[in-house]
């Protein structure tokens, strides 16, 4: 009973508790003093030397939101699937035609080659598994940085994180790629009769697509994209080198053999590399891009 | 006692709290000055009384109603909409007043016995004005267990809930607020 007094007093009991209180107190002059008190606790706790108490009218409202407007992000909950859908069209918007359309041609020109070189010398494969990479780390190399993007003062300003815009882009045009060279893999499989299957084809180009255009990437984020152009070659290079010049060779050929093969080692590589791009893309700007800002 | 009655007429026509916090999440302005209509007298009352003064009072209102418009996605449902408003409300409160000298320390005798001691007497005897004023002393778990119990009107299970401590610490808080301020009164002079 004692433990119903204080809320009794502040009125937040419900209708059957406090009739028992009322009934209780009637007989029980200990607990009619101690309510008393509580009820001199509640009124004196709802007096407030303030001369108005009334709570402010719903302009306050209209002030926290202009508040929320020029301040901060947008509401959290808002980046949901909704947002990240609306934010790849937004973006896709921005990637390039001419570099959707290079990257296309260059891929029916390989799709071409595959379909005529002979099966004997590593069949459609091997073709395919030179071009697609390379489309894809050069499609990729343009996705970021002033020189590239369009609307690049623009991001920079929008509450979006760059780094979110960037990971989109990477997606839409990665995809693309893997579109284009699954149905380059497709074409070649019902034109031909070759010897390997669809699986064994797709393997021969994806981990090094991956591995290149995350490559690409990295570079394009750290230093530029003319930069990253070059790596992509070079480093492509060193990998055909390695299976034809040097195709005999252990040491550290093998080594590049294995790393540029669709597996476990490379995928650890991709992610590596990609999570490292998107921290370098947030933290300003590229080590070789002229400032915007005149260093202090 | 804090005119929150009114919050449990809400059943007929108007969507429930739950319901326009939904809303709010989903970005509709209005869905907010609705919900803020409805319990605003509780919780405009019960940050008046935490922060002493109406201007601070509508500077963490406004804090509330800014991180409520946020953060109404991560609602859960766990607790009852008004529970989690006074929680976002209390932490507001904290963030705001917690620059300000702590008040003085008032050590308070721990017993919790049925019988009317002396202290709910001293009180009843001092009358609202000066118990008003020392109530605005007490030390800020103190004033926030008043604050939430008496000005708002809520449950003490409620009360627990968005303070997040077990509904036996919440009483045993009340009953500590009660004697150190007529501790307070007592050594004022208000009594005796």
């Amino acid at each position: 009973m004692n433990d119903l007094l204080p809320e009794y007093a502040a009125g937040s009991l419900g209708p059957a508790d406090r009739r028992r209180v009322e009934e209780h107190v009637a007989g029980c002059a200990d607990c009619r003093a101690d309510l008393a008190s509580w009820r001199v606790l509640a009124r004196a706790a709802n007096q407030v030397d303030a001369a108005d108490a009334a709570p402010p009218g719903p302009e306050v409202v209209r002030d926290a939101l202009l508040r929320s407007a020029l301040t901060g992000p947008p509401p959290a909950a808002r980046i949901g699937v909704r947002f990240v859908l609306a934010l790849l069209r937004a973006e896709a918007r921005l990637v390039r035609a001419s570099v959707l359309v290079a990257s296309a041609l260059v891929m029916a020109f390989g799709a071409a080659l595959a379909a005529a070189v002979p099966s004997t010398s590593g069949g459609p494969g091997s073709v395919l598994m030179l071009v697609a990479p390379i489309v894809a780390a050069l499609g990729i190399a343009s996705v970021y940085g002033p020189q590239r993007d369009p609307v690049y003062e623009l991001t920079a300003a929008a509450p979006t994180p760059p780094r979110l815009v960037l990971l989109a882009r990477v997606v839409l045009v990665f995809a693309y790629d893997l579109v284009l060279a699954l149905a380059t893999s497709g074409l070649l499989m019902l034109a031909g009769s070759h010897s390997v299957g669809m699986v064994e084809l797709v393997l021969a180009w994806l981990g090094p697509m991956a591995l290149l255009s995350a490559l690409s990437l990295f570079v394009a984020v750290w230093t530029g994209p003319e930069v990253a152009v070059g790596a992509a070659l070079a480093v492509w290079a060193l990998r055909v080198l390695a299976d034809s010049v040097f195709a005999g060779t252990g040491g550290p050929f093998q080594l590049v053999r294995v790393v540029w093969s669709t597996g476990p080692v490379t995928m650890l590589v991709v992610c590596g590399l990609t999570v490292a791009a998107v921290i370098v893309a947030g933290r300003g700007e590229p080590a070789r891009r002229l400032r915007a800002t005149h260093p202090t | 006692m804090g005119g929150v009655a009114r919050w449990r007429r809400s059943a007929g026509t108007e969507p429930d709290d739950a319901r326009l916090l939904a809303l709010v999440a989903a970005g509709r302005s209005a869905a907010l000055t609705q919900l803020y209509r409805r319990h605003a007298p509780a919780l405009f009352g019960f940050l008046l009384r935490l922060a002493g003064d109406r201007m601070t009072a509508e500077e963490i209102l406004q804090d509330t109603l800014l991180a409520v418009w946020r953060s109404a996605g991560s609602y859960a449902g766990k607790a009852a909409v008004r529970t989690w408003l006074f929680g976002i409300a209390r932490r507001q409160a904290h963030n705001r007043l917690r620059g300000r000298p702590a008040p003085v320390a008032v050590e308070a005798a721990d017993r919790r016995d049925a019988g009317p001691g002396p202290e709910e007497l001293a009180i009843a005897a001092a009358g609202g004005t000066p118990v008003a004023v020392a109530i605005g002393q007490l030390p800020a778990h103190h004033r926030e267990v008043v604050a939430l119990a008496f000005v708002a009107g809520l449950p003490l299970a409620e009360v627990a809930q968005v303070l997040g401590v077990p509904v036996g610490t919440v009483k045993s808080r009340l009953h500590h607020a009660r004697a150190a301020l007529a501790q307070l009164l007592a050594e004022q002079g208000v009594t005796r």
